[in-house]
């Protein structure tokens, strides 16, 4: 690649790799005030969490259109592009997120709102959500369907930090972001109440909106349902650097690895075909041939999520001025070669972005703050009173889902007490959209939920 | 003037309602009952054509050695314009986002039974070209099959209105010069973004160009050099954009491009693995970029 442009960026960021590193380590001891390096959380127990073989397969493949609940004809649907006045200004790379987009589908009448927040990484029209919105649009509901807010998107546009991941400060931008979508939906939609839901994340992010209505009333959120959300974030996100490090190595060897053995299974199986074309159906079908083992099925679920976390490491090193990818006083600019930057990122896992980006912004911006007190503030517990006493707080889960170990599930069966529904199947959003899981979701969106029955 | 004044109003039309820094969008309305029965037909029909391909596989003595990880092309492309390259891709993603896309979205409410009339026609004028590439190719079997299918939806069809070729199990598989180019062992090329149309690479781009001229020297039912050709022009390109379920910068990432380019390079690769079954392609050579 004999690009000069690409040369210019990769003799400045390898010319001064001493200089960034030494800036960055000494930023870090002056902000921590403390001589030694940022320890990540550390992670315990096996990588794929409580997953077992058919776990990992309903989470790679989702749910069997077949088992999907009954759908609508038709859901109409408003796109919504949202500027937020208290946002940071976007940096040049990334002119095409300046507002935030959700989607929104009225009922004719007056209904309950149902706001749906996607997981990981998400936009606001992922295809849980989709599934999600046919389903509530026809049970009566309207509904806003609205991006993570560790989606890029939502990052740019909507936080006010810039760094994705902690739950309460991603929970008052979700929730201020509510408030000024809901005020500028159109006129004739008429709102009767309003329910707040989430799936994975989305589901964690829900509850603490919840949470955060409660104190504020500014909403008057009447209850919030979490499906297959995570108890500590970054427990959960431990355990999938653990998987990619197992299952595709340590760095960006191992992600060239893969993308080899890959491309060459890929390619036997298309000159077997009789294709013309590589489309949709082609790659469908490769995946149930190419993913045979478990180890295979864990290298898809951990590289899914390595690549959700390389945009939201990316944009949170860019506004911290961590200078980990990027650097502080020379952003990449709108047309600069990114690549190289991919490539290291690729290979970064998320205990990187905790030490090297997360927990020196939080650090800094909240005085008292350890990296203690950081991953305590990232576990559903600093809500758990509400969770138990509070009758409007319900969630899904999977006994089978690779984002929580035992102990994990043992404390939301505990905490949620009848208010938890465990499914024997479906791994980590493998039945989103299932019957039993869209009707059990009605039911306590509507207060009609007494316990599992069955 | 009058055009002036319509341009404004077709904008506005466009446009949706702006106030306050909101920006709202009525799209068409989505068919989830629709499309999740398609799914559950399209896994199933799936699953017998893979059944299908297996026994054919399996009954095949000359089947092609199987490729290792060793003959992945390298995960860099060959990008020697980039910088071109990504001026034209944010080009395009704007051009997309004012114009293009909206103007899909809303030939997207018109019934769904036009849509595929219309759609229908033009995947029919497209057999001309397969019909030449195949033969070029020396795969005179899907050439035939190309042949057929125009004959057939042409007639029977009515100007190829209906696709009755593909209810007789004739299925749509097209193909053009860049193929032809890939079959007579050229590797694809520098990645190259082209205006309005999209990622490509120069070896596409010129096949590209090789099948407008082809059509525009038959020049069938007059509509490429005709007074129709640039209405005809238009709505093949919107219909093909409202077929076309990708939208710009939806990952929301600032390494979109990067991921585009080594997206579409390597399906092209595989395609080209693809073409010469018996034959292995050459080992590939880390140092050199893919695609050059």
């Amino acid at each position: 690649m004999a690009r000069m442009r690409d040369l210019k960026l990769f003799q400045r960021r390898c010319v001064a790799p001493a200089l960034g590193l030494m800036a960055m380590f000494l930023a870090h001891a002056v902000v921590a005030g403390d001589p030694q390096p940022l320890q990540a959380p550390a992670v315990t127990g096996p990588a794929t969490g409580l997953a077992n073989s058919a776990g990992l397969r309903s989470t790679v493949f989702g749910t069997p259109p077949q088992d999907i609940a009954p759908l609508p004809d038709s859901v109409p649907l408003l796109e919504i592009d949202a500027s937020m006045p208290w946002a940071r200004p976007a940096p040049a790379v990334f002119w095409f997120d300046k507002k935030l987009r959700v989607w929104f589908s009225a009922q004719e009448k007056p209904a309950p709102l149902a706001i749906v927040i996607a997981g990981t990484g998400g936009d606001g029209d992922t295809s849980a959500l989709s599934t999600l919105r046919a389903v509530l649009y026809g049970a009566g509901y309207h509904v806003l369907t609205m991006p993570s807010p560790t989606f890029p998107g939502f990052i740019v546009s909507t936080s006010s930090t810039g760094v994705a991941g902690d739950l309460m400060q991603d929970g008052a931008d979700l929730y201020a972001a509510m408030q000024r979508i809901v005020a500028h939906l159109p006129r004739k939609v008429r709102i009767t109440d309003v329910d707040v839901l989430g799936y994975s994340l989305g589901g964690a992010n829900a509850v603490i909106v919840k949470s955060i209505d409660a104190r504020e009333h500014k909403l008057h959120i009447r209850r919030a349902v979490m499906i297959n959300p995570p108890v500590s974030l970054f427990a959960s996100v431990g355990r999938l650097d653990k998987l990619f490090a197992i299952s595709i190595g340590s760095g960006d060897t191992g992600v060239e690895h893969l993308y080899q053995k890959l491309y060459a299974q890929l390619a036997n199986l298309y000159r077997a075909s009789d294709r013309v074309q590589i489309d949709a159906n082609f790659l469908l079908s490769a995946a149930a041939q190419v993913l045979k083992t478990d180890e295979e099925f864990e290298a898809a679920i951990a590289l899914e999520f390595r690549l959700d976390l390389m945009n939201m490491f990316f944009a949170g090193d860019l506004y911290a001025g961590t200078g980990v990818v990027t650097d502080p006083k020379h952003p990449p600019r709108v047309g600069d070669s990114l690549e190289e930057t991919a490539r290291i990122l690729r290979g970064k896992p998320f205990s990187e972005y905790f030490t090297e980006v997360f927990a020196p912004y939080y650090l800094a911006h909240r005085p008292g703050s350890t990296t203690d007190s950081l991953v305590a503030a990232n576990r559903l517990d600093i809500i758990a009173d509400q969770l138990r006493t509070d009758p409007d707080y319900y969630a899904q889960t999977n006994s089978n889902d690779v984002i929580l170990d035992r102990a994990e599930l043992d404390w939301l069966k505990a905490t949620l007490g009848s208010k938890i529904v465990v499914y024997d199947h479906g791994g980590h959003l493998g039945n989103i959209g299932e019957r039993q899981q869209v009707a059990d979701m009605l039911d306590m969106l509507a207060g009609r939920w007494h316990g599992v029955s069955r | 003037m009058n055009r002036v004044m319509s341009s404004m109003l077709l904008s506005l039309a466009l446009g949706g309602c702006a106030t306050d820094g909101f920006d709202m969008h009525r799209l068409p309305p989505e068919t989830p009952a629709a499309d999740n029965a398609a799914a559950i037909q399209k896994a199933t029909v799936q699953a017998a054509a893979d059944e299908a391909a297996r026994r054919e596989r399996s009954n095949t003595p000359d089947a092609p050695p199987p490729l290792t990880a060793a003959d992945a092309p390298p995960a860099q492309t060959y990008d020697p314009w980039q910088r071109l390259n990504r001026f034209t891709y944010r080009f395009n993603a704007r051009f997309d986002e004012a114009v293009f896309l909206p103007v899909a979205q809303g030939y997207r409410w018109l019934p769904s039974p036009i849509r595929t009339g219309v759609h229908d026609i033009f995947e029919n004028l497209t057999e001309v070209d397969s019909v030449i590439n195949y033969t070029l190719q020396g795969r005179l079997g899907r050439g035939a099959r190309s042949l057929g299918r125009f004959v057939i939806n042409s007639t029977i069809g009515i100007a190829g209105i209906f696709d009755v070729a593909t209810k007789l199990h004739l299925a749509y598989a097209p193909t053009g010069f860049g193929t032809t180019l890939a079959k007579w062992g050229m590797h694809p090329g520098p990645f190259l973004v082209i205006p309005l149309v999209g990622p490509s690479t120069l070896r596409e781009g010129a096949g590209l160009l090789v099948d407008y001229g082809t059509n525009y020297g038959i020049d069938l039912g007059n509509i490429y050099r005709g007074d129709p050709s640039w209405g005809v022009g238009t709505v093949n390109a919107v219909d093909e954009r409202a077929n076309v379920n990708f939208r710009y910068y939806s990952t929301g990432s600032p390494f979109e491009y990067e991921i585009i380019r080594f997206l579409y390079v390597r399906k092209l690769l595989l395609e080209d693995a693809g073409l010469h079954r018996q034959a292995i392609p050459r080992k590939s050579d880390p140092t050199v970029p893919a695609g050059e």
